[in-house]
């Protein structure tokens, strides 16, 4: 005689246990959708906010850019200037910069090996520098000087010849100061060129850092904001660039996007700098 | 439906192994067609061989029925494991000869050699479970069908040993060997419709969708013993519910819950 009861129990068991492969299977695709979603939509906002705010300055910055460039070229001339009147030389055309720097080569000449050794020295650190042009330099300032002058067309020649003079001035001074800079000046020229190729996010973020500390903020906020193109989860680039913001006088600013930023993330760093701007130490 | 209706369709699912209960199933009858001509040639021995449950010993005791009319049969469903009772009982079977001591198998083949044929027919023998037949009680069998005077149709489970059978002894022999397989889904239902109709049973017969013979069909494999042992289950549960509770049949067709229930208590599924 069959138990039935024990049957139906039995069946009711093997019922419940037949569906639940289809249950947990429902229940991971409904939660791995839910998050895939979710996670969409968390991407989505963020981007949303970024290009909020990029639209205005983005504008501005290719602006600040052209006139950055602009002013950079009246500073050469201003250099340029300096140089004329310290050499106590007529300064008017790039001739007669050719020709200063012929008089320089005589009254440079004893401090050129001195050149050569820091050269060399600094060669170690830039690695990806090509070694044979930098170790020559200084042997060859005024060849350099001739070649640069005969492609005057070329924007890049007036900084070569700006870093020239300032060479000539540096050594005429013979100070180890201002030769950092120059290297300085020199090395965001070279990563800015190596980011041109290949954008990578930390030859940007470096040269914002580097301006940064140059104290030439509104490049440091243009570089962490191409940054931010490139790669939005850089947590140095978020201070570094509302740093800018806070140095250019648009603290307000700075203090929104920082409260953005630690919405997404739970970064520190960006509390304690939020922290320190509201209560008035980082100004 | 009358409580009276699901006992007889469950009685028609009793495994037992009649001849009479025997299902004409297209498959099964070209099998059985070919088993029969191949008993009509000058073959020695038939070797039939399929797993457990696909109809063996119904297709011998079929073929037993059928031919004992027309000739000289015998059928052993269950192997007779002591050798010299095994000759005796064939002596005495075949030609009528009661043996009161002992009988060996030389004396055996001598017996069978010197027997002259009755008509043109060959006296059949029919070994269900051969494979209990130990080697060489097989080998003996062999001699004897050598003598072309005596012709066997052996059954067995397809084991290691019936590869042996095959492969070493009756390899080079005249050998026909018929494999018997599971039901199909088709064949399953033709199978229990048939078995319910032959009953009067048409009511039930009717039950049985396609959806009902695809699960019994799934949880069976097609295995005819399984069939049978589930069916009967089902119609059990059946009997029971017509008794205690009506309400839960559903007379149009076969539950579900009662078909899983039976393969549960069948131990075809494991809860």
């Amino acid at each position: 005689m069959l138990n039935i009861n024990d049957l139906e129990a039995r069946h009711k068991k093997y019922k419940i246990k037949s569906y639940a492969p289809y249950f947990v299977i429902f229940a991971s695709t409904t939660i791995i959708v839910v998050s895939i979603t979710s996670f969409i939509l968390y991407n989505s906002k963020i981007e949303a906010d970024i290009k909020e705010e990029q639209k205005q300055p983005v504008i501005v910055q290719k602006i600040e850019v052209v006139s950055a460039t602009k002013e950079k070229n009246e500073t050469l001339q201003e250099v340029e200037q300096k140089t004329v009147q310290e050499e106590a030389e007529p300064v008017t055309a790039k001739e007669d910069i050719k020709a200063e720097q012929k008089q320089e080569k005589v009254s440079l000449s004893p401090s050129l090996d001195f050149m050569g050794k820091m050269g060399s020295n600094n060669q170690v650190y830039y690695k990806k520098e090509p070694i044979g042009a930098a170790q020559e330099l200084p042997k060859e300032i005024t060849i350099d000087v001739k070649q640069e002058e005969k492609k005057q067309e070329e924007k890049i020649v007036p900084k070569k010849v700006e870093k020239a003079e300032e060479v000539t001035v540096n050594l005429d001074k013979k100070t180890p100061i201002n030769i950092a800079r120059k290297d300085e000046q020199e090395d965001i020229s070279y990563v800015i060129k190596r980011f041109e190729t290949n954008h990578n996010p930390a030859l940007s973020l470096f040269i914002a850092k580097k301006y940064y500390q140059l104290g030439n903020y509104e490049q440091a906020y243009n570089y962490a904001l191409m940054t931010n193109e490139i790669n939005n989860n850089i947590e140095e680039r978020w201070i570094i660039f509302t740093k800018s913001l806070v140095k250019m006088g648009k603290k307000e600013k700075a203090v929104e996007t920082l409260k953005k930023y630690i919405s997404h993330s739970s970064s520190s760093q960006a509390k304690q700098l939020l922290d320190e701007i509201l209560s008035g130490k980082f100004k | 439906m009358k409580p009276s209706i699901y006992e007889n369709s469950r009685d028609v699912f009793l495994d037992t192994v009649n001849a009479k209960d025997y299902i004409q199933l297209e498959r099964v009858s070209t099998i059985y067609q070919s088993l029969k001509d191949s008993i009509e040639k000058p073959l020695k021995m038939v070797l039939l061989y399929g797993k457990p449950g696909t109809g063996k010993s119904m297709f011998l005791s079929k073929l037993h029925q059928n031919l004992t009319p027309s000739q000289k049969v015998c059928l052993y469903k269950t192997p007779i494991l002591d050798e010299n009772e095994f000759f005796k009982i064939l002596a005495q079977d075949l030609y009528g000869i009661s043996y009161e001591g002992e009988l060996n198998f030389t004396q055996f083949i001598k017996v069978v050699e010197n027997k002259e044929l009755v008509g043109t027919t060959i006296p059949l023998i029919l070994l269900d479970e051969a494979q209990l037949y130990s080697t060489p009680m097989m080998e003996k069998i062999r001699l004897l069908s050598d003598t072309r005077k005596v012709k066997f149709v052996i059954a067995l489970h397809k084991t290691e040993k019936e590869d042996i059978i095959a492969k070493e002894h009756f390899q080079t022999r005249i050998w026909e060997s018929i494999k018997l397989e599971n039901a199909s889904t088709s064949e399953l239902k033709i199978y229990i419709q048939k078995k319910l109709m032959k009953a009067n049973c048409i009511d039930t017969a009717s039950m049985f969708t396609q959806k009902s013979i695809n699960l019994v069909h799934k949880l069976t494999d097609g295995n005819y013993r399984d069939v049978n042992k589930l069916i009967y289950t089902l119609f059990d549960i059946y009997v029971f519910y017509a008794n205690n509770n009506p309400n839960k049949i559903n007379t149009s067709e076969i539950s579900t819950k009662f078909i899983e229930m039976s393969a549960i208590h069948t131990g075809l599924i494991d809860a």
